[in-house]
């Protein structure tokens, strides 16, 4: 098995996702450290582009969520 | 609930607010034993301190808020469901936790048994601790089971998957609420649950397998069995010994449920001055209606304390605000060890000497605790010494820190808006606390992150807005008067628009309450006291043909038999009503026996006497209501029934009374009157939307054949009176709903902010609703939820001036192209037309009503369109950081 991780840039909301992952955190739910989020004011602010900026940027999956 | 353990030093509940840790000091060594003391040791701040102890302080108030909530029933006293006994009989409130992605189980449905498999097949027994006076004494109806097991078995099946089997045991399906027999419908057809109607006679276990065999008594009298793998016990809502104390205490009168009395005129002041009540404590309840009560309690308590409003509030000092504009950034980071909480897994300084080594950072350093007050004063002092124009602190979240920070900057006297977080408490040291060279190359590029965007932040301006302090009431029903009555105890102006000649909308048409109150009375002390009110001016007659305007803001005109007139006003708040559905069923308008439910009120209301010599009388339920035209139950209508029906058999003992209903709703403590009417002899007859009863005419005679489930066959009623409880539709509200930019729902109800949350306002800021507007309801709670709008809209009223906020969309005008998508989708209105000048025809978005959610900006096709501070440079700027990372 290889050592691979994908590396996900997430857009979240700041309203609910976001807000999950904070509460995932007092929680102390552990998930990979490849993830890195953007907050955004909410998902309509997503812009196609956005995905396509990530991706060019190197990572390997972008996740939205709202 | 003890479905997982916890340490003796403890946090309540993830969401508790403040998100402190307290000590169990039933299960701390040290409070019983003497010994350990660990804790104290380890705190780097401190906080841990063994020798605090309850003290009593005396509070001078002028009015009291009861908000004491209830207690779930416990079923371990039900030896027939063996609650105590069998690991897989659980309370509903267990299972909810089950459900939660944040509960013991992570949202995974396993058995409690140590075999902690899946299960297969889960069945819902309803009524556990409510409408039960064999095994415990509440005789009422916990009005929220139902809608909770349906819920609860729609949300199994999509945790386990579609072939987990659910079926709910119930008697009455009550799902009276806003949208929820849609739910109940979709439960059913869409996902398959079962509604078994039947009461449930007892749970043993199969063997030594832990399943369970459900032995039930079904509407027939037959009995069956069916084996389980869990059961969920609905159990009822209680008020706690503790409260019952309480009440005792302040004299508080209760209702025979143990509830805190309360009268529909003012349902929620309790029997003593000053004291008021809300939630579960005046009455088994549901989420929207406590957050009517709420708002409406604290609408009563404001009103007797208005004179005392804003007599003990301080004003900051304001500091003047640092032009930092066409200056290069010179950012500050500020890198925080949360105590152990980030440093424990982060390496903190590595990460602070990181980030000096990032673009336009002039200071970096890390603090013990970013957010105490000492660090605060510290921040704001470098700030002004190293002459910073921009800052980043890297630790929790800006959900809960960001505001406190913001205020730092403003302190120090920089614009609010200059400031970025990285987060990485909660999304970085607490969830990677294994990994932790991981966790700092992720604080690092956090931090990053937050450097490149706060380096294109700019200051932003918060434009401030007189609110006009008046307000505007549309419908002069009960509801509307409550609203228009509370705003001018409050020391408002109002106008309060009636489209009749006189005050009292629908109530006019009502007998009595549930309570027993006669509505005339209520109506008449109602209309007195607002007609004498000097503060509010009623327009009867009249009706709106025009409003323009925004929050704070509006100016609408009023046509009326003396012309028209326009309004200024700050707030509005629309209380239009409902009316009767006109039936055309069940053979209406062909005898003059058939009534609908409202005319047998007024024949009551006459003293009509032939009411008490007539020798027979029917009641047809969910006429128009629950069908599949109108999928919504009109929440009033049982409990008109069956107290018109009581005032039937008290009037006249003798006569035959039935009533011929599908699922009899009559929830919370109007329950009682349910048990009072059979006590009295009425009949009740179930049927189904299937076999709907007949209704004929034959040589003079009224005649009603209906098929009895119980029985098993067919009944001929011979009816003098054939009274149909028709369905509550709302008003023609579509002309209204554009004035005001708010939504209609698919039956014509105005669509409130949230289901929940915000059950008397819309999402458009400074429009407010109530009453039958806002969904079929009784008096009390129409009057509450008045209360509540007027409430809502006086936290608007008596701020004076409104700010908008700075992270708002703003329109290029030169860049747009007239497409109309903004104007289309925004939820809040916010976009609109320019109507005059050189960019006549173009888009503009009212940064008072806008919320910043950037719907606009990204459907902006001409990329027109800038949201302020998630602008796109500052999101390229943080992607285009990852650079280095990804």
């Amino acid at each position: 098995m290889s050592d691979w991780e994908p590396k996900i840039v997430a857009f979240l909301c700041n309203w609910c996702s976001y807000g999950a992952a904070d509460l995932a955190g007092v929680g102390r739910m552990e998930y990979p450290p490849h993830i890195r989020v953007i907050r955004i004011p909410c998902t309509g602010r997503m812009s196609p582009n956005f995905f396509l900026a990530a991706l060019r940027e190197g990572a390997d999956g972008v996740w939205v969520s709202g | 609930m003890g479905l997982s353990k916890r340490k003796a030093a403890y946090v309540e509940y993830p969401q508790a607010v403040p998100l402190k840790y307290a000590i169990d000091p039933e299960e701390c060594i040290f409070l019983q034993k003497g010994k350990c003391g660990a804790c104290k040791k380890i705190c780097p701040t401190g906080a841990v301190d063994f020798d605090q102890k309850p003290v009593t302080s005396t509070v001078r108030v002028g009015a009291v808020v009861l908000a004491p909530g209830f207690v779930p029933f416990d079923p371990a006293r039900y030896d027939n469901y063996q609650y105590a006994k069998l690991p897989n009989v659980m309370t509903a409130m267990e299972f909810e936790r089950m459900l939660s992605a944040s509960g013991p189980t992570q949202g995974h449905v396993k058995r409690l048994s140590k075999d902690g498999r899946d299960p297969k097949k889960i069945a819902w027994f309803q009524c556990v601790g409510s409408r039960d006076l064999n095994r415990c004494d509440n005789a009422y109806c916990s009005a929220v089971c139902c809608m909770y097991a349906v819920k609860e078995a729609v949300i199994a099946k999509e945790h386990v998957g579609p072939g987990l089997d659910c079926a709910v045991f119930f008697m009455d399906m009550r799902t009276h609420g806003k949208e929820f027999e849609r739910f109940y419908d979709d439960a059913r057809e869409r996902h398959g649950v079962r509604f078994i109607r039947s009461r449930v006679h007892s749970v043993t276990p199969v063997g030594t397998t832990d399943d369970l065999e459900v032995r039930y008594i079904a509407e027939d009298g037959s009995l069956h069995t069916e084996v389980f793998d869990l059961v969920v016990l609905s159990i009822g809502m209680e008020v706690s010994p503790g409260v019952l104390d309480l009440a005792r205490r302040l004299g508080l009168e209760l209702t025979p449920g143990r509830f805190c009395r309360t009268a529909s005129l003012t349902p929620v002041a309790s029997s003593r001055a000053g004291i008021y009540v809300c939630g579960a404590f005046q009455g088994p309840k549901d989420i929207p209606q406590s957050v009517i009560d709420a708002s409406a309690a604290a609408m009563a308590a404001g009103e007797v304390l208005a004179p005392a409003r804003g007599t003990r509030t301080r004003t900051k000092e304001k500091v003047p605000e640092v032009n930092v504009a066409n200056e290069r950034p010179r950012i500050g980071v500020f890198v925080c060890r949360c105590g152990t909480n980030i440093a424990g897994v982060v390496d903190v300084p590595a990460v602070a000497e990181y980030a000096k080594s990032l673009p336009y950072v002039e200071f970096a350093t890390d603090n013990l605790y970013s957010c105490s007050q000492d660090t605060q004063e510290t921040i704001s002092k470098i700030i002004r010494e190293k002459n910073l124009n921009r800052v980043v602190v890297a630790a929790c979240t800006p959900k809960t820190h960001e505001p406190l920070f913001q205020e730092t900057l403003v302190n120090a006297g920089l614009n609010k808006y200059l400031f970025e977080m990285a987060n990485i408490r909660n999304q970085d040291s607490w969830v990677h606390k294994n990994a932790p060279e991981l966790a700092t190359r992720k604080a690092k590029d956090l931090v990053r992150m937050a450097v490149e965007k706060a380096a294109l932040l700019s200051p932003l301006r918060e434009a401030e807005l007189e609110i006009h302090q008046s307000a505007l009431v549309v419908g002069g029903g009960l509801a509307g008067m409550a609203a228009a009555r509370s705003l001018a105890r409050q020391g408002y102006a109002v106008h309060l628009v009636e489209k009749e000649d006189r005050l009292g909308g629908q109530a006019r048409n009502l007998y009595r309450t549930a309570r027993g109150e006669p509505v005339p009375e209520l109506l008449s002390s109602m209309i007195a006291e607002v007609e004498a009110d000097p503060r509010i001016q009623v327009h009867r007659g009249a009706s709106i043909c025009r409003v323009e305007g925004f929050v704070g803001n509006f100016k609408t005109t009023l046509e009326g038999a003396g012309g028209s007139q326009v309004i200024e006003h700050g707030v509005a708040i629309l209380a239009t009503g409902g009316r009767p559905y006109r039936p055309s069923e069940y053979g209406y308008g062909t005898d003059p026996r058939i009534l609908t439910s409202l005319e047998l009120d007024r024949r009551i209301l006459e003293g009509d006497p032939a009411l008490g010599r007539l020798a027979s009388a029917v009641f047809i339920q969910c006429v128009g209501s629950r069908e599949p035209e109108r999928p919504y139950c009109s929440r009033v209508c049982c409990t008109h029934s069956v107290d018109n029906a009581i005032h039937l058999k008290e009037m006249n003992p003798e006569m035959n009374v039935f009533v011929l209903y599908r699922d009899l709703r009559t929830y919370g403590e109007r329950e009682l009157l349910y048990k009072k009417a059979r006590e009295l002899g009425v009949i009740f007859v179930r049927f189904s939307r299937e076999r709907k009863p007949e209704v004929r005419l034959e040589g003079g005679r009224l005649l009603v054949r209906v098929f009895d489930p119980i029985l098993g066959r067919e009944l001929e009623l011979e009816a003098d009176l054939l009274t149909l409880a028709t369905a509550i539709l709302p008003q023609e509200n579509e002309a209204l709903a554009q004035f005001f930019k708010v939504p209609l729902n698919a039956d014509g109800f105005f669509v409130e902010r949230h289901a929940k949350l915000g059950p008397s306002e819309f999402a458009t800021d400074g429009v407010f609703l109530c009453g039958l507007a806002h969904y079929p309801k009784p008096i009390d709670e129409a009057i509450a939820q008045g209360q509540a709008a007027a409430s809502r809209a006086v936290t608007l009223l008596a701020r004076k001036t409104l700010y908008t906020s700075g992270t708002v969309a703003e329109v290029d005008p030169r860049m747009c192209s007239r497409c109309g998508v903004c104007v289309s989708i925004c939820p809040y209105s916010a976009p609109s037309w320019i109507e005059k000048g050189p960019f006549a025809e173009r888009a503009q978005i009212n940064p008072v009503l806008c919320k910043g959610c950037g719907l606009c900006v990204a459907s902006c096709r001409s990329g027109a369109i800038h949201l302020k501070g998630f602008d796109n440079d500052q999101i390229f700027a943080q992607i285009f950081s990852l650079r280095e990372a990804v």
